[in-house]
């Protein structure tokens, strides 16, 4: 019988503010339904992330205050996380997680707290707060719906996540959402982001299976409900129809940017 | 000022002519016209209670209102209108057309986020919190705001403030705002012993980020809690509840323990009830006067609400991940077969983000097989549909659809078929909607003697 899916939750204890458990029960079920076996570590703060452990690491957002509590606890061990990463550890951090994984995070006194240095990516904390139902175009897993609440404003050269159909993205200004760098997926959108969103799961949970050496062939489950809470939230919530989303990414978005290595086969 | 009096009262006079609830326009009407109009009219009072925090506010201060009103007349926004233009509509209900308050005393419920705007306008003699859970993320920002924004609040003031002891956040607050305290507890013995997944705000130390230890919850982050860094713990309280049944006994200093009958179910009511003893002790009322309040006590809309369908039917308000695990245990308390109908809308006053479904604990629901039925309804019903499938329950008893009376159809169909009783339960605006459709039930129901159970 093959080994069964590590997941990693680092510190639900802090960084839970966005109901991140419901990712987690996500990917859990996903695998579940699909009688594949996996184990969820809920790694509490304080105890040290034993990233060679884990086939997916997730990584919530808190409150500010709490934030500071994880950035510093992270930063000790920020060689382990360079290697895992580039390494190609699949690792999803949502909102004060994915801020996390930049540089620095200037606070509105000047003052910038350093962050994991995974990035080339910078966040600068403005007003007003970005609030609200958001919508993005991903070139692999089409809309992507939920909900946005950050004062950050995050910049960065990598390919995004999705280009801003409705909402703010990452910085309100350049259409950008989130980040998708090796195996990297850093976003604002919580709500939380994996149940509305099935086809991003099964992406994140591929791209697990492949990196934990298991077969990535995942069986198509009964979605009907989930994809008509996506369809009902583009209808109702951004007045968008399905079909003129799926319509929208154009095959120019398809390729890969300039400079990233060739798509695995 | 006279203005402003003047329209508000004309307004209120209207929508009561057409038969409608004048609970925050006359106030909104009249503060546009009189900016500083709540300070004028608080300015006459003698004393102003606030009862504020993120659950159980309108019971609270709905039950301290029935005995404070023991000792004399009393202004209150009764119906939950917590923000300044509700006050203000209450205020003016007690004004004559000269613009004086007729009453001196009053109570108001306040919300977290408007108290630091009316603090300073009122003459707060006592302030109570009954608890500080996350609630509408996306109105207040995070947990610290609305923390800060009670702080604030609270140090405006000269009130002693009436905190639960139980609450690591309020009792952090009492420390903080330098104001005397007066702590309410529950007793030990009232400890949960079930250990579902706690909800876990405020689980770590305010004053230096350890994480708390509990040797008990009572449910959500109330419980025993000490830190073992720096010695922040939960004081022994000055008021302690002990629950029995349909009864709280309450123990002061010194004193012998009273025995007093509850009007309200669930834990979380009774958190609420005694609150407003602790607030009607500091006010100086005594035990006559408190039973005699408790006693003429109703619950207010969607707080375990019946109404006499067939089958028959409860409302509960949810709004957040607490309230939520409260009222779902208090379903899973009753007897027989029940169908749960959740109304969830994400308007402006529900908090557009409905994250939350995911904080609270639907698994209980899940495993339960005396919830024979799931049915989503309201603005996000997919949401609350997707939340139930993923938190276990089984694909082929969980129904969705977001009209209302289509959903509630549903529900009724399901405990019709199952002999099951049906707990509605709705989020703020999907409320009165909610309790109209269930009304307008009960009254077909009544006039349709075919379907009444046979006499013999
Ligand atoms: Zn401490």
């Amino acid at each position: 019988m093959p080994r069964s899916l590590r997941i990693a939750h680092l510190y639900p204890d802090l960084l839970n503010l966005y109901a991140d458990r419901g990712n987690i029960r996500t990917l859990v079920q996903r695998c579940r339904w699909r009688g594949l076996a996996v184990e969820v570590t809920a790694v509490p703060a304080g105890d040290v992330p034993r990233l060679h452990e884990y086939d997916l690491v997730l990584l919530g957002g808190g409150s500010d205050r709490e934030q500071q509590l994880v950035g510093q606890t992270l930063r000790r061990y920020q060689a382990e996380w360079r290697a895992a990463v580039a390494a190609g550890l699949p690792l999803l951090a949502i909102c004060g997680g994915y801020q996390l994984l930049g540089e620095y995070y200037e606070l509105p006194s000047g003052e910038r707290v350093p962050g994991l240095e995974l990035l080339e990516m910078t966040t600068v904390a403005k007003s007003p707060r970005l609030i609200g139902n958001i919508a993005i175009a991903s070139a692999k897993c089409g809309t992507i719906v939920g909900f946005e609440n950050h004062g950050g404003r995050t910049y960065h050269r990598h390919p995004p996540l999705g280009r801003v159909l409705r909402g703010h993205g990452n910085n309100a200004s350049d259409g950008t959402e989130g980040v998708r760098w090796l195996n990297v997926f850093g976003t604002y959108i919580h709500g939380p982001l994996l149940p509305k969103n099935p086809r991003l799961a099964d992406q994140l949970l591929r791209t697990a299976l492949r990196y934990a050496g298991l077969p990535d062939e995942l069986e198509p489950l009964d979605d009907e409900l989930e994809l008509a809470a996506h369809a009902a939230f583009l209808e109702r919530r951004l007045q968008l129809s399905t079909q003129q989303t799926e319509g929208s990414h154009s095959p120019g978005e398809e390729r890969l940017p300039a400079g990233h290595p060739s798509r695995p086969t | 000022m006279l203005l402003g009096v003047w329209l508000g009262k004309l307004m209120a006079w209207l929508l009561r002519l057409t038969g409608r609830r004048a609970t925050s326009l006359p106030g909104q009407l009249a503060l546009r016209l009189t900016p500083r109009l709540l300070s004028q009219l608080g300015g006459q009072l003698r004393r102003c209670v606030i009862v504020t925090g993120t659950n159980g506010k309108t019971t609270t201060a709905n039950l301290l209102a029935h005995m404070m009103e023991q000792a004399g007349p009393l202004v209150h926004n009764r119906e939950g209108a917590n923000l300044p233009q509700g006050l203000v509509t209450a205020l003016l209900q007690y004004t004559s057309w000269l613009g004086r308050l007729r009453v001196s005393t009053a109570l108001f419920e306040v919300d977290e986020a408007t108290l630091p705007a009316v603090a300073a306008c009122l003459p707060v003699k006592v302030a109570a919190v009954t608890n500080v859970f996350r609630d509408q993320l996306d109105r207040y920002g995070e947990l610290d705001g609305a923390l800060g924004k009670l702080l604030t609040g609270l140090r405006q003031t000269q009130a002693v403030l009436v905190l639960n002891a139980d609450d690591p956040l309020a009792h952090f607050l009492g420390l903080r705002c330098g104001r005397p305290v007066v702590a309410y507890g529950m007793s030990r013995s009232c400890v949960q012993t079930h250990s579902h997944q706690q909800v876990r705000d405020g689980a770590f130390c305010l004053e230096c980020g350890t994480r708390l230890t509990y040797d008990g919850f009572f449910y959500g982050q109330l419980g025993l809690y000490r830190c073992p860094a720096c010695g922040f713990l939960r004081p022994h309280p000055d008021v302690l509840g002990v629950w029995q049944g349909d009864a709280l006994e309450v123990e002061e200093a010194q004193l012998p323990r009273v025995r007093y009958h509850l009007p309200v179910r669930g834990l979380y009511n009774v958190y609420n009830a005694l609150c407003a003893i602790a607030c009607a002790r500091v006010l100086g009322l005594n035990a006559e006067q408190i039973a005699a309040g408790l006693a003429q006590f109703q619950a207010p809309l969607g707080r375990m609400q019946a109404f006499t369908t067939r089958p028959p039917s409860v409302l509960h308000l949810v709004k957040n991940p607490a309230g939520c695990d409260s009222v779902l245990a208090a379903v899973q308390a009753e007897p027989g077969r029940k169908v749960v109908c959740a109304a969830i809308h994400d308007l402006a006053a529900d908090g557009r983000d409905v994250s939350w479904l995911w904080d609270a604990d639907f698994e209980q629901l899940a495993s339960d097989p005396s919830v024979v039925s799931c049915v989503a309804t309201g603005l996000r019903a997919e949401d609350m549909a997707v939340r139930w499938k993923y938190a276990g329950v089984a694909r082929e008893r969980i129904a969705c659809h977001p009209d209302l009376a289509e959903g509630l159809a549903l529900a009724f169909a399901a405990a019709a078929q199952q002999g099951a009783t049906v707990h509605c339960l709705a989020t703020y605006t999907a409320l009165a909607p909610l309790a109209d459709l269930l009304q307008r039930r009960e009254q077909a129901d009544a006039s349709q003697p075919a379907y009444r159970p046979s006499v013999s």
